[in-house]
């Protein structure tokens, strides 16, 4: 019986290891090669990073919690929802855990900003064409089932260490649900509105920015929610490539055993996450009520 | 009552095997060597095990362990005879015990450097400027090691959070004024993360100033230059190792101190194959290297000791005399 019946057909150690080796080494060539002009490409991005964190952690405290609070009440309408969020922030900043909680605050912000920025764009150019669709969709799947710890190497001996880096692995790791939401959001708009909007002399412009996109927002904003959340749930792996924040401190207390530690940080970052969650899940709740009202 | 005479006699019959096998073999007989689970020490345990078994002839057998159990083991037990890395520290009280009650023997210094821990630059970084090599020089040049993220500043690579080392660079930060001079302590946040940004910055020939230890793969592979101008006392060091440190004075990482440990019926009973382990002895630059190798190779201990024997002929040849080391030689063709 030939060998290859009884056993599966592998490529022999020693060609494995030379196709292994030879990938790396055209990594390592390229990251030699473009690793600077691809840093200082991100540059403006680090920059911008630097000075909203340094607002963040410079403005007195109760002006952050009058903006956060204002942005709260202005989106939600909801008085006892905006006084539970002042009450977080008090308690994050009674524990002492204000100024990582911020520079986590500027992280997520900007990777949220930055996946909008890229999400929406490439879920409208979906929902338009089923072969951008098909396209898309796969490398969707790659980024949310590829486990992170295999492009954060990469990623760092591109970047270094710190925020560039750890944006990077957030945005690639919290974009896809604001992408499908999108695509599905615009999909979903109902025929009878389309074909109103044709009737009305609607050009393609006005047809996305009047009729699709305001109906898909619902869709869109639970998009941007789920966002937030895998963003926030990619704090403490960005931490491990050296991201200032809350991370850092779970980390130390997952290495020492420090219970309460890891608990106080982590419920700070759980803070974050309900009241971002709540924020944009009750303006996605009122943008629907508007389009059944 | 019956099962004192009948240990004592199972005693009996110990003795009188080990007695046989020892005479039949009067040269070495059998000799185990314990393999821990860390890289180093499995390739002195193959580089071991293959000199004694073609260059001496020995019954060699290479068993897994671990520091504490194979100490605790050999002492209690008499097995295995060898262990090729024991890092004293975390094994001292043991192994001191049976040394005084003569049942170990400490062989030698298989790490010739020991283990080092420190703060390091690159190699190129000081072939560029000759005079980097001590901290004092690089705390002149903080726009060398920018910090991207804090703009004019220099950047210092701390350990992760919760390494005991975490604690010793921040009190030695503070002590040698690295704050004054302009340099962050930046946590890099993972062992993982730290070995990325030095292999990133050797890529591209870009200067990064770093605690790091050896002997390491990541040393062996991208070369660096252990800073001088830093010492260490003993009289201040608890305090350098405490998180709470009022004032941390300057100091420096000591050595650690690796040795191969023995049973005493080894190095009594073969006393040429114990001649020759106890002059088992490697800088950790080519330790480093051998490990950068089989990382590269993803090799095992055994395929990472051929390489440094086919190699390195030079560094194990002056461990054996000339007849043991051509038998060796010949095997490996």
């Amino acid at each position: 019986m030939p060998d290859w019946i009884q056993n599966f057909p592998t490529l022999d150690v020693a060609a494995l290891r030379a196709l292994q080796k030879s990938i790396d080494a055209a990594y390592r060539s390229f990251s030699r090669d473009y690793g600077n002009a691809i840093e200082s490409f991100f540059d403006p991005l680090l920059y911008i990073l630097i000075q909203f964190e340094w607002i963040l952690l410079n403005a007195p405290w109760w002006v952050v919690i009058v903006i956060i609070a204002g942005t709260c009440f202005a989106v939600s309408r909801r008085p006892l929802l905006t006084l539970a969020v002042i009450a977080a922030f008090f308690v994050i900043g009674y524990l002492g855990m204000w100024d990582n909680t911020m520079r986590t605050l500027a992280i997520i912000f900007v990777s949220t900003i930055i996946a909008i920025a890229i999400g929406i764009p490439i879920g409208i150019a979906m929902a338009r064409s089923n072969r951008v669709q098909a396209a898309v969709m796969p490398i969707l799947d790659v980024m949310q089932t590829m486990p992170v710890f295999v492009y954060l190497i990469p990623v760092v001996m591109l970047f270094g260490l710190g925020k560039v880096p750890g944006l990077i692995a957030v945005v690639i790791y919290a974009v896809p649900p604001v992408i499908r939401l999108t695509n599905l959001g615009i999909r979903l708009v109902d025929k009878e509105a389309l074909e109103a909007a044709d009737a009305f002399g609607a050009n393609n412009w006005r047809r996305l920015f009047g009729v699709q996109l305001p109906l898909a927002l619902p869709n869109i904003m639970a998009g941007v929610n789920q966002t937030i959340m895998m963003a926030l749930s990619m704090v403490v792996i960005a931490s491990m490539i050296g991201v200032k924040g809350l991370g850092q401190p779970v980390l130390q207390a997952v290495t020492n055993q420090y219970f309460a530690l890891g608990l106080f940080n982590g419920a700070a970052v759980v803070g974050l996450a309900i009241v971002f969650d709540r924020i944009t899940q009750s303006y996605g709740r009122r943008a629907q009520a508007k389009l059944q009202g | 009552m019956a099962r004192i005479p009948i240990s004592f006699m199972a005693a009996l019959a110990l003795l009188g095997a080990v007695g046989f096998a020892k005479s039949a073999d009067a040269a070495c007989g059998k000799v185990t060597i314990a393999e821990m689970n860390w890289d180093s020490a499995r390739v002195a345990a193959h580089v071991q095990d293959i000199i004694l078994a073609q260059g001496y002839g020995c019954e060699t057998e290479v068993v897994p362990g671990d520091t504490v159990p194979t100490v605790t083991s050999m002492t209690e037990k008499n097995e295995p005879d060898i262990a090729p890395e024991i890092w004293i520290n975390s094994a001292r009280e043991v192994v001191e015990a049976a040394v005084a009650e003569g049942r170990l023997a400490i062989a030698g210094e298989i790490l010739s450097d020991g283990g080092e821990e420190g703060w390091w630059v690159p190699d190129y970084v000081v072939k560029d400027n000759p005079d980097l090599t001590t901290l004092q020089a690089v705390l002149q040049k903080p726009d060398l090691f920018p910090d991207k993220e804090e703009p004019g500043k220099g950047r210092f690579y701390t350990c992760p959070s919760g390494w005991a080392c975490e604690i010793i660079n921040a009190n030695l930060y503070k002590a040698y004024g690295l704050e004054e001079a302009g340099f962050t302590l930046f946590n890099p946040g993972s062992g993982e993360g730290l070995s990325g940004a030095i292999a990133g910055a050797y890529e591209r020939g870009q200067p990064i100033f770093t605690y790091y230890w050896a002997p390491t793969s990541v040393l062996g592979k991208y070369p660096m230059v252990k800073l001088g101008g830093m010492t260490h006392d003993p009289e201040t060091w608890p305090c350098v190792i405490d998180k709470d440190c009022a004032e941390p004075m300057p100091n420096m990482y000591p050595k650690s101190v690796v040795y191969t440990v023995v049973t005493s019926s080894f190095a009594e009973g073969a006393p040429e194959a114990y001649d020759f382990i106890s002059k088992v002895s490697w800088p950790n630059a080519l330790v480093g290297q051998i490990l950068a190798w089989m990382e590269d190779n993803q090799a095992t201990g055994l395929e990472g000791a051929e390489h440094f024997l086919k190699n390195h002929e030079a560094v194990w040849s002056a461990w054996v005399p000339a007849d043991v080391a051509a038998k060796v030689k010949e095997s490996l063709m």
